[in-house]
């Protein structure tokens, strides 16, 4: 046998706990669960709290931006306003603004260029930037 | 001419009407100069890539007997596109089918175009198209960089769609320094421009020109493919297109006469729009990922909204703005 191996070290015996010492390790007991309790409490707190302010930025981005309200949109078309002034000469293969690039389809059909020999037609609209239609070719 | 200014130059071209709109001018060129000369290039390409001129450089191509071609790099690029196409749809959109088509009957310029209701009415039963069985396209081999393409001699390319795709975005890649720019290569559309200017995309219906769906878009491609325009009666009155079913090598009805997609690229949108049409109606929203309209054999359509994704710009310029405003307000 190794002589450095220490031998377990023999623990003494309890003496048997009083009445008062029992209490007091009770009352010891419900200290540490109230403490756990409320670290519990305090972590759900955070997360519940974290989660919310998450959801409602998120749900406060989302709304404005799918109710139209996308500030880079407006950028641009604050932008296409102010060249919109300027727009006046156009080449002669444009025809000259109607309305805005927003209006109803129908209206569109109206007034498309190229009628049914043509794949593309091609309008100035009111925002500087002629609209452009697809179709097969 | 003002930096804000739209020049446009709308020309024929491709058997179709091309045009090229640029708005602004850069420190190389007018917004005038840009347009012309997208016009130019145009026509060249049409010149160099028409299956239906002998001396093009893409009948040279199909004539050569080489299994290994020189080629130029557009060409090259072509080609590359051509099994990308391929490689993505699973062999639906397949421009090797030449053959085929010439086969079926279009082998030049088209007249006037079937009534697309009156060609439903007569054609066979409604099936998807599959992709061929013999998968040809797999035997074409590209080097962009070396400028060479590698086939079996006797495979042969159809520029069709592809070509028009690749080449609003090529004139894009050169437009992209103006503010605002669209190409128009005959239905297939690339819009751009450092700007990000917002511009109305109306797709037109096949059966009477209607407009069925306005995109406002800033930086997109859009492509139309479809059976109403290049139509025509075979020699025993049936009706035919030139949108083929690879594994049948005959006009696909599929039950979607046209599909509209919207993507990053021209020639994707080609591409996806090209399958969704082959891939019939059960099967054509799935390849729309970034949105585009279907139209059906009944006249009815389908709009497919383009994803609801809020860009990291988009939301910088929301933060940037919330914050301005609240400085404004404090």
């Amino acid at each position: 046998m190794d002589s450095h191996e220490r031998s377990p070290r023999p623990t003494p015996p309890r003496p048997p706990a009083g009445p008062q010492q029992l209490r007091a390790r009770a009352l010891a007991a419900d200290r540490r669960a109230a403490m756990r309790r409320r670290t519990r409490r305090i972590r759900r707190s955070v997360a519940a709290l974290a989660a919310v302010l998450f959801s409602s930025a998120f749900l406060i981005i989302y709304v404005q931006l799918a109710s139209g309200h996308d500030p880079a949109l407006a950028a641009n078309a604050k932008r296409q306003a102010k060249s919109a002034t300027s727009v006046q000469a156009q080449t002669t293969s444009v025809e000259p603004s109607t309305g805005t690039a927003s209006e109803s389809a129908e209206a569109a059909g109206s007034e498309s260029t190229s009628g049914s020999s043509a794949s593309s037609g091609e309008e100035s609209s009111s925002g500087g930037a002629s609209a452009v239609t697809t179709s097969q070719s | 001419m003002s930096s804000d200014t739209e020049a446009s130059e709308q020309f024929d071209c491709f058997g179709s009407t091309c045009a090229a709109l640029v708005i602004g001018d850069t420190a190389a060129h007018s917004a005038r100069q840009a347009a012309a000369q997208a016009k130019h290039e145009l026509l060249d390409w049409h010149g160099r890539f028409s299956r239906f001129l002998a001396d093009s450089e893409l009948s040279r191509l199909n004539r050569d007997p080489r299994t290994q071609v020189p080629v130029t790099t557009l060409m090259a690029r072509f080609a590359a596109a051509v099994r990308t196409a391929a490689s993505t749809t699973g062999g639906l959109v397949d421009a090797t089918l030449l053959a085929d088509i010439q086969r079926a009957g279009y082998s030049g310029e088209l007249h006037a175009p079937l009534p697309l209701a009156a060609a439903l009415a007569r054609a066979p039963a409604r099936t998807p198209a599959k992709g061929s069985a013999t998968q040809r396209w797999r035997r074409l081999a590209v080097d962009v960089d070396a400028r060479t393409i590698t086939r079996p001699a006797g495979l042969q390319l159809d520029s069709g769609g592809l070509a028009k795709g690749l080449f609003a975005d090529v004139l894009g890649e050169r437009l992209a320094a103006h503010p605002g720019f669209a190409v128009n290569c005959a239905g297939d559309l690339l819009i751009g421009g450092a700007a990000e200017i917002t511009r109305a995309v109306r797709v037109q219906s096949p059966f009477d020109a209607r407009i069925l769906h306005t995109f406002n878009l800033s930086r997109t491609g859009v492509a139309t493919s479809g059976i109403g325009r290049r139509s025509w009666s075979a020699p025993n009155g049936a009706p035919a297109h030139h949108l083929l079913d690879p594994a049948t090598g005959r006009p696909a009805f599929t039950g979607v006469v046209q599909a509209t997609a919207l993507a990053p690229s021209a020639l994707m949108a080609e591409i996806r729009a090209k399958a969704a049409v082959l891939s019939g109606p059960l099967a054509a929203a799935g390849w729309l990922a970034d949105g585009g309209v279907i139209v059906f054999d009944d006249g009815s359509h389908q709009v497919v909204q383009p994803p609801a994704v809020v860009t990291l710009s988009q939301l910088s310029a929301f933060v940037q703005g919330t914050r301005k405003r609240a400085l404004q307000d404090a």
